[in-house]
């Protein structure tokens, strides 16, 4: 029988901080390369990885490279507990573990040929990076594509270099609340930047990754954009601990996000009691 | 014809049985026989920090639990089933593959719920032996069994209390039950029991159902080495859906409660078709605030089908 709770060594090999409290981390497996599966794909964009290291625990993070790329993995991790806190004073060679990746990831077939806005906030950037990647090597395959990505403050924003590639190929609206004198972008809340976005409504397709107050945007971007709830898909944060549907940390209503998640159908979500 | 064995031979049987198994008597035990293939804390990876190796550690001893009740039975089935499915869990059936069941009572049984062997009190000096699995077959062939061609066969029925029975016929229909866990949400009782419920997780540490945990590391004094350990959470417990950085999606008791019965009723009921509770009394018998799961169930679903009347 397979140990579904053990867990792989790998090595970090680049780390960057992103601003001041969020670290990229690069990792690569001991020997060879990630597997990939029939479609090419290391990992469905939005699904997750449970990191850990031994002393500190273990937590869920979602992949921020792209899912084509097999020789390493980016993590990108904002000191929030015990284990980011350990996991931020590693360097270059140091190992730590790895399972996964776990969940379902975007529905990558229903969003083809759809338009898309991507929303996201602060630190929730890294499924959706891994989705913008999928979606440039996929670029005839998807309409018009919308990056809708709001922080704190300009220093806040994470993966600039990212933004300025990816801009080539899709459009990108930043937004800050607290601008700095060279801040060229949006101000405020992420509803600011509605008239930027030019879509199909009927054809479009919403992905979001946030917290709680994520939910706003979606009262005041996707509803006014006229994107039904059936096309919102949202990436959910819970303690996943097992991430095989066991340990009971991770439910919300019926679904258990490990497994049935983290990304659900908008609809689902409103109809669950929690 | 039937396979019997004298009540006084039990004890001889278990003794012969000690050469092989390490034998485990689970009568009238207050936490439940899951504690033995899902201890309230097992280790389940050494990683020693100088080599960088890590080892699981292998589970061997052979162990056979005497004297499940029915519902105890039931339960150890359907636990079997949730570890199984939909992906297997490697630490319990490391304990459970080679262990074995052994079921009594002094009810008559009637379809056995669960377990390799059960006895079944017949009269007032013999048991009836039923064989149900391969597992059971391999012990059936001793010098304690005896195939007698007249068995004297009497009728015994549970001498128990009107609120267990009242419980137990209520687990008969799991479909309503889900129904009405989750059209309760905005009942009542839910703000009733969360002054009334301590949130100490006693009901599921003694539910032989309960299966929730969580992993956590412990390192030696002189961090040569890291154990990772699996433990018993309770998902009523305060800390159950906190996240880093301090967000908790189950903030009070309210909403761990009824999440616990909406696991319980209606989401075990989607994925297994059954209500994880097998009426075994114990969370009622131990719960320090006088909670009563069956008359939860009972006053939720009479007003449940009321409200259908009424449409």
């Amino acid at each position: 029988m397979k140990n579904l709770y053990k867990p792989n060594k790998v090595k970090i090999v680049k780390t960057e901080k992103l601003s001041n409290n969020v670290k990229l981390f690069r990792l690569k497996k001991e020997k060879g390369e990630f597997l990939k599966n029939e479609d090419g794909l290391v990992f469905v964009p939005g699904q997750f990885v449970l990191i850990s290291l031994f002393g500190y625990g273990e937590a869920p993070f979602g992949i921020a490279s792209s899912p084509y790329e097999a020789s390493y993995v980016d993590l990108i991790i904002r000191r929030a507990g015990v284990l980011t806190e350990a996991l931020h004073q590693l360097k270059n060679n140091d190992e730590l573990f790895l399972r996964g990746p776990y969940g379902n990831g975007f529905p990558l077939d229903f969003i083809e040929g759809k338009d898309m806005v991507m929303v996201t906030g602060g630190c929730g950037i890294p499924p959706i990076a891994s989705l913008i990647e999928y979606i440039i090597i996929n670029r005839d395959k998807f309409n018009r594509a919308y990056l809708v990505y709001g922080a704190r403050t300009p220093t806040d924003l994470l993966m600039k270099n990212k933004l300025e590639e990816w801009e080539k190929n899709i459009k990108i609206v930043l937004t800050v609340d607290k601008p700095d004198k060279e801040w060229k972008g949006c101000v405020g809340m992420v509803s600011g930047c509605i008239d930027a976005i030019k879509i199909d409504a009927i054809n479009a397709v919403a992905i979001m990754c946030g917290p709680g107050p994520m939910m706003d945007a979606l009262e005041k971007i996707l509803r006014p954009l006229g994107i039904s709830d059936r096309r919102i898909f949202v990436n959910m944060e819970r303690k996943m601990q097992c991430g095989i549907g066991k340990c009971q940390h991770c439910v919300t209503g019926d679904k258990y996000v490990c497994m049935d998640g983290p990304v659900f159908n908008f609809d689902e979500i409103d109809k669950s009691w929690d | 014809m039937a396979l019997v064995i004298e009540k006084k031979q039990i004890k001889n049987w278990l003794g012969e049985l000690k050469k092989k198994f390490t034998v485990i008597d689970v009568k009238e035990s207050i936490l439940p026989p899951k504690q033995y293939f899902f201890p309230p804390k097992e280790e389940i990876f050494n990683f020693n920090c100088k080599s960088r190796k890590l080892d699981s550690p292998l589970y061997q001893e052979k162990l056979l639990l005497f004297g499940l009740d029915l519902s105890d039975l039931e339960a150890m089935t359907q636990l079997d089933e949730i570890m199984k499915k939909p992906n297997a869990d490697f630490f319990y059936w490391q304990r459970r593959e080679d262990s074995v069941l052994v079921g009594l009572s002094d009810v008559s049984v009637g379809v056995a719920p669960g377990g390799d062997i059960v006895l079944e009190k017949i009269n007032a000096k013999q048991y009836q032996v039923l064989v149900l699995t391969d597992k059971g077959r391999k012990l059936a062939d001793n010098k304690f069994f005896e195939q007698i061609s007249k068995p004297q066969i009497k009728k015994y029925s549970a001498e128990e209390n009107p609120h267990k029975e009242k419980f137990k016929k209520m687990l008969l229909d799991p479909e309503v039950l889900a129904e009405a866990v989750a059209w309760s949400k905005n009942h009542k009782i839910w703000d009733e029991l969360n002054k009334k419920c301590l949130g100490c997780g006693i009901c599921t540490y003694v539910c032989p159902l309960c299966h929730c945990f969580s992993i956590k590391d412990r390192v030696g004094l002189d961090e040569s080495e890291c154990t990772r350990c699996r433990q018993w959470d309770a998902c009523t417990l305060p800390r159950f859906a906190k996240i880093a950085g301090g967000h908790n999606f189950h903030p009070s008791i309210k909403e761990r409660y009824y999440n616990w019965f909406y696991h319980k009723f209606v989401r075990a009921y989607k994925e297994y078709g059954k209500a994880q509770c097998v009426a075994c009394g114990r969370c009622v018998e131990y719960c320090p605030a006088g909670i009563k799961i069956g008359q939860v169930l009972g006053e939720i679903t009479k007003d449940y089908e009321k409200s259908i009347q009424a449409k």
